[in-house]
């Protein structure tokens, strides 16, 4: 069947992720300058409902700008963005959205279970639902049984860790993570590319900002290039590596010009 | 009935409780609780003035309006170094961006944030005021229910000082934004200082005599114009000693603190909008 695009809320969707597909993210002519500097330049793309999208481009080029665009967290200077088919500064449009900041940061007094709780109830929640989708994060992130122990007695990769449980709950349709295996070693590399696969199996709408070009290359469906706040390309991953090419060479080539 | 709580009141319950942990609450609280155990034996002592024995229910006015304005003078300044750090904290512990990725408006974060602290300070100042009038009823044998009046009047003196400092540190550095709001408070004081010299017997009679100019408008302006905390504090302890209601002339240091709440709050608002979340 043909694909539908549709730019327009989640959730008067009612007939189904499978058949339409609407657009989750989109950028018209998004600029943000900061003084004389300009971050983000006149930029435009759409990411679709159920996409594996990855934002890529060099330290400095203008990515989490555009995450903290898309979740009002900056203002842009001119043009416009939108979630959830909703203009980005309307706090609905962060509706069954999650986040996963670059550094993420937990209060170190809390423990992870009453950080992930907070997040919960943050979300309207009651208690017992918050407390039921708690537990079930913390046997998604792998983290059963240092739940209860201080954010300061864990490593990096553990509060990463639970930046993304905080993510994952109330079941976000759309998830923008700026480079969620930052502070991760291998094998957490590995089971947090297990974990955003099986969630896009689910239909979820995933928004990556990373620099690991080569898990990039195995997981999305798409990307942009942008660099010196400018896009430079957004296609599918299959058309942008071609022959013998790696996406890093693709990235190279285009970065250097 | 809803089953859970609006985010305004979320955010609240989390600054309340978070505070509560800081170094200078503690610290603070323990101060305070030594200072009104010392004051305690205030109310046994004897005191003289002029060669008189003071009777015992003008002791126990006297020492309770003066642990009255220092209870409350306290509890400004623990609000003031509390409210400092409570934007830089929840940036650098990663709350404010965990709050605001969440369908949650920045005003309301933002009330949330005021509400919190406000709830907490008026707590320490209302608990602390309490435990005086006990004191002060017990060894009365009569109940001060004036006191209790006076500290709920103080309660708008501390909404001030959290909507002051929170907009200052959005400004500038959080200790600047504490110093400023200390020397708003120390100006005013001045300034009440000045006004009530100025209309004194004595420096009318000085001013008469030597010819000097009597135009104190410079100070008159401020005296009206700047946040009259000291004021508002004057006004409140001014139910205190069975003097009752002091008239409606003088509710205008609190009329003045309420105003000033609203524009510092409306700039508030305004400045946290459009800021950039980190």
């Amino acid at each position: 069947m043909t694909n539908l695009i549709f730019c327009y809320p989640y959730f008067l969707d009612i007939t189904g992720w499978g058949t339409y597909s609407f657009c989750m993210i989109e950028l018209n002519n998004a600029t943000k300058r900061y003084g004389t500097l300009t971050a983000v330049d006149n930029v435009s793309f759409s990411v679709q409902a159920g996409e594996y999208f990855a934002l890529l481009g060099p330290n400095g080029a203008g990515k989490t700008t555009i995450v903290k665009m898309l979740l009002d967290f900056a203002r842009p200077t001119s043009g416009s963005l939108s979630v959830n088919g909703l203009p980005s500064t309307q706090a609905a449009s962060r509706n069954a959205v999650g986040y996963l900041a670059e550094n993420c940061h937990i209060p170190p007094y809390l423990s992870g279970w009453q950080y992930l709780q907070r997040c919960a109830e943050l979300l309207d929640m009651s208690r017992l639902d918050a407390m039921r989708q708690c537990g079930r994060i913390v046997e998604l992130i792998g983290m059963q049984g240092r739940e209860h122990t201080k954010v300061s007695t864990y490593s990096k990769g553990m509060i990463q860790r639970f930046g993304l449980g905080a993510a994952l709950i109330g079941n976000p349709k759309l998830l923008i993570l700026d480079e969620p295996t930052a502070s991760l070693d291998p094998i957490g590399i590995r089971e947090i590319r297990e974990l955003l696969e099986s969630l896009k199996d689910q239909g979820m709408t995933i928004f990556l900002n990373s620099h690991l070009l080569s898990e990039v290359e195995k997981i999305c469906d798409n990307a942009a290039i942008i660099n010196q706040g400018r896009l430079l390309v957004k296609d599918a991953i299959s058309a942008l590596v071609k022959d013998n090419d790696t996406l890093e060479d693709v990235f190279v080539r285009l970065v250097k010009g | 009935m809803p089953k859970t709580l609006p985010p305004i009141i979320r955010i609240a319950k989390y600054t309340l409780t978070d505070e509560i942990r800081q170094k200078s609450f503690i610290i603070m609280f323990a101060i305070c609780a030594i200072f009104i155990f010392l004051v305690r034996g205030c109310y046994q002592g004897n005191f003289m003035v002029n060669g008189q024995t003071l009777d015992a229910e003008t002791v126990i006015r006297v020492v309770s309006k003066l642990t009255f304005h220092v209870i409350a003078a306290g509890a400004m300044l623990l609000t003031a170094l509390l409210s400092m750090r409570v934007f830089r904290r929840d940036r650098d512990e990663g709350m404010q961006s965990c709050v605001l990725a969440k369908p949650i408006a920045r005003w309301q974060y933002v009330a949330g944030k005021i509400l919190g602290l406000w709830v907490l300070s008026v707590m320490f100042m209302f608990s602390l005021h309490s435990v005086v009038f006990i004191i002060a009823s017990i060894n009365l044998n009569a109940v001060l229910p004036e006191f209790l009046i006076a500290s709920l009047l103080c309660f708008f003196n501390l909404l001030f000082v959290v909507v002051a400092v929170f907009l200052l540190s959005l400004l500038m550095s959080d200790v600047f934004a504490f110093l400023c709001v200390l020397g708003i408070g120390i100006v005013g004081l001045v300034a009440d200082g000045i006004y009530a010299l100025s209309h004194s017997q004595m420096a009318q009679a000085m001013i008469g005599q030597s010819g000097a100019p009597s135009d104190w408008t410079w100070w008159k302006a401020v005296y009206y114009l700047w946040p009259k905390l000291s004021g508002a504090e004057r006004f409140a302890s001014s139910f205190i000693g069975g003097e009752g209601f002091p008239g409606f002339g003088s509710i205008y240091p609190l009329i003045n603190i309420l105003a000033y709440c609203l524009i510092l709050g409306t700039l508030l608002f305004w400045r946290f909008r459009n800021e950039d979340i980190v």
